[in-house]
């Protein structure tokens, strides 16, 4: 179980790619509170851009939209809520399917590949659609294993 | 964090320097040095990354997009980028078509 503060930062932002800079922001400065490692803060910050970047992308389709991104940091790691009101995806449905041995990287579908980077680079994840919002939930603990996610 | 991208040809080999942040704000910028780069029409394509701190996914889709461009007797070097810029292309498989040294 992650130990976090009872306290918590909100920030909510137009779904848009200029955005994704205030979003990578708040990441940095609750993985700092936390006093993550570098390791862990980069994949904190990999994995929260990758689910934002995607939802500006292909959840509202480059229409008009908010994401809103909540954060708690502790000594036990950050959690991270990334909520929209984008049609229902869940992520894990959504990510790269397993390899097949005759495709070549190069021709293999690249947001998927965003989907996978971001959910081998938590400890936690999790995904519910609740009130037409998406919810993901992303935690890295400050005493995570980066462990070596399986080739797509 | 802004992207600087740099372009210049050394023998035969088009070098590019990134220096910066690489995500999809900035990949862009990058996109469209790797098509002047394809112009060139040297064995070589020489990506400096030692200065990029960060790479998202839309990195990778600039890569994959350096491999559809260059001709098949082209080889892509991804030169110095740090630990997790290089687990990222790992993750994507493309280490197995583009050379990722550390210089």
């Amino acid at each position: 179980m992650v130990e976090l503060a009872s306290t918590s930062c909100v920030l909510e932002v137009p779904a848009t790619v200029g955005a994704l800079g205030d979003i990578a922001s708040l990441v940095l400065r609750l993985a700092a509170a936390a006093g993550l490692g570098k390791g862990a803060t980069y994949r904190l910050r990999l994995a929260v851009d990758e689910l934002a970047t995607n939802v500006v992308m292909h959840g509202y389709r480059g229409g008009d939209g908010r994401i809103t991104v909540r954060g708690r940091s502790g000594p036990g790691g950050v959690q991270i809520v990334i909520e929209d009101c984008a049609p229902p995806f869940d992520p894990v449905e959504g990510r790269l399917p397993p390899a097949c041995p005759g495709i070549p990287p190069e021709e293999r579908r690249i947001g998927g590949l965003g989907i996978h980077l971001a959910l081998t680079s938590v400890d936690e994840f999790g995904y519910a659609h609740r009130d037409g919002r998406n919810i993901s939930t992303l935690t890295v603990k400050a005493e995570g294993t980066d462990r070596c996610p399986p080739r797509p | 964090m802004p992207l600087s991208v740099s372009l210049s040809i050394e023998g035969d080999t088009t070098v590019i320097e990134l220096t910066g942040e690489l995500d999809a704000k900035t990949a862009p910028d990058f996109h469209r040095t790797i098509e002047k780069a394809a112009g060139h029409g040297t064995r070589t394509v020489e990506i400096r990354m030692a200065g990029v701190g960060y790479m998202a996914s839309a990195g990778l889709r600039s890569l994959v997009f350096a491999q559809q461009k260059v001709a098949n007797d082209v080889t892509i070097k991804v030169v110095g980028a740090i630990e997790p810029v290089s687990r990222t292309i790992r993750t994507a498989g493309l280490d197995r078509s583009i050379v990722l040294t550390d210089e």
